[in-house]
């Protein structure tokens, strides 16, 4: 039998720089690059940088 | 002297009747204060009677006269009487809870002299927890600052 194909969008996991934890969740295409912004964390209340984190299983 | 002694025999007299009867059958000079520590009778001695003794010639276990509850009644009223050193030694005095107190703390563990509560994991790793998250706040404003410069395509440090 085939193999499915892979999902053209993957769900990633952006998280909170300053270590607590926090993260957002956003839908991505697979093919593009790696996500990262500003936004705010709730654990410290303030803006930080929010990085990709990397994906498991792969 | 004896106005002095008549003045004792007046003041044992105000003492609440359980005590009195107390220390009518157990005068505090004749109980010898550390019987309780070897528990066993000799030479006639009066036995502590608020601690378990060997009997001399059986050598059985012989039970504490009072209760611990009785015990605990009896040191309460004494105390309030102010006369609790004339009491024998027991395990519900004072003196003997503090000491048990201090060496064992409450019944939480950990809360004697010299010991310490050992809480649950996160509670022992919070110290440590906030300390990363302080320094990673420090370095915030470089690190944003280094990936406004990079920009978002350039990134390539992503955490695991």
């Amino acid at each position: 039998m085939a193999k499915k194909p892979k999902a053209r969008m993957i769900n990633v996991r952006l998280l909170s720089m300053a270590m607590t934890g926090f993260f957002y969740s956003f839908t991505r295409p697979r093919v593009a690059r790696p996500m990262s912004m500003l936004k705010y964390d709730p654990i410290v209340r303030k803006k930080v940088l929010f990085l990709e984190q990397k994906r498991k299983g792969k | 002297m004896a106005a002095a002694t008549s003045r004792y025999v007046e003041l044992a007299k105000q003492l609440h009747p359980r005590l009195q009867r107390f220390f009518a059958k157990y005068p505090p000079t004749q109980i010898l204060p550390k019987t309780t520590a070897e528990n066993t009778i000799k030479d006639g001695a009066t036995a502590n009677p608020f601690l378990p003794h060997k009997h001399p010639v059986t050598g059985r276990w012989q039970d504490p006269e009072f209760s611990l509850r009785r015990q605990a009644e009896l040191v309460k009223l004494a105390r309030s009487a102010g006369v609790e050193e004339l009491m024998p030694f027991t395990h519900k005095g004072t003196e003997e809870r503090i000491r048990k107190r201090v060496e064992e703390g409450l019944q939480v563990k950990g809360t004697g002299v010299g010991q310490k509560v050992k809480g649950h994991l996160h509670e022992r790793m919070l110290a440590t927890k906030m300390e990363k998250r302080r320094t990673a706040m420090l370095g915030m404003p470089r690190l944003v600052r280094e990936w406004r410069k990079t920009g978002t395509r350039g990134w390539k440090k992503f955490p695991r």
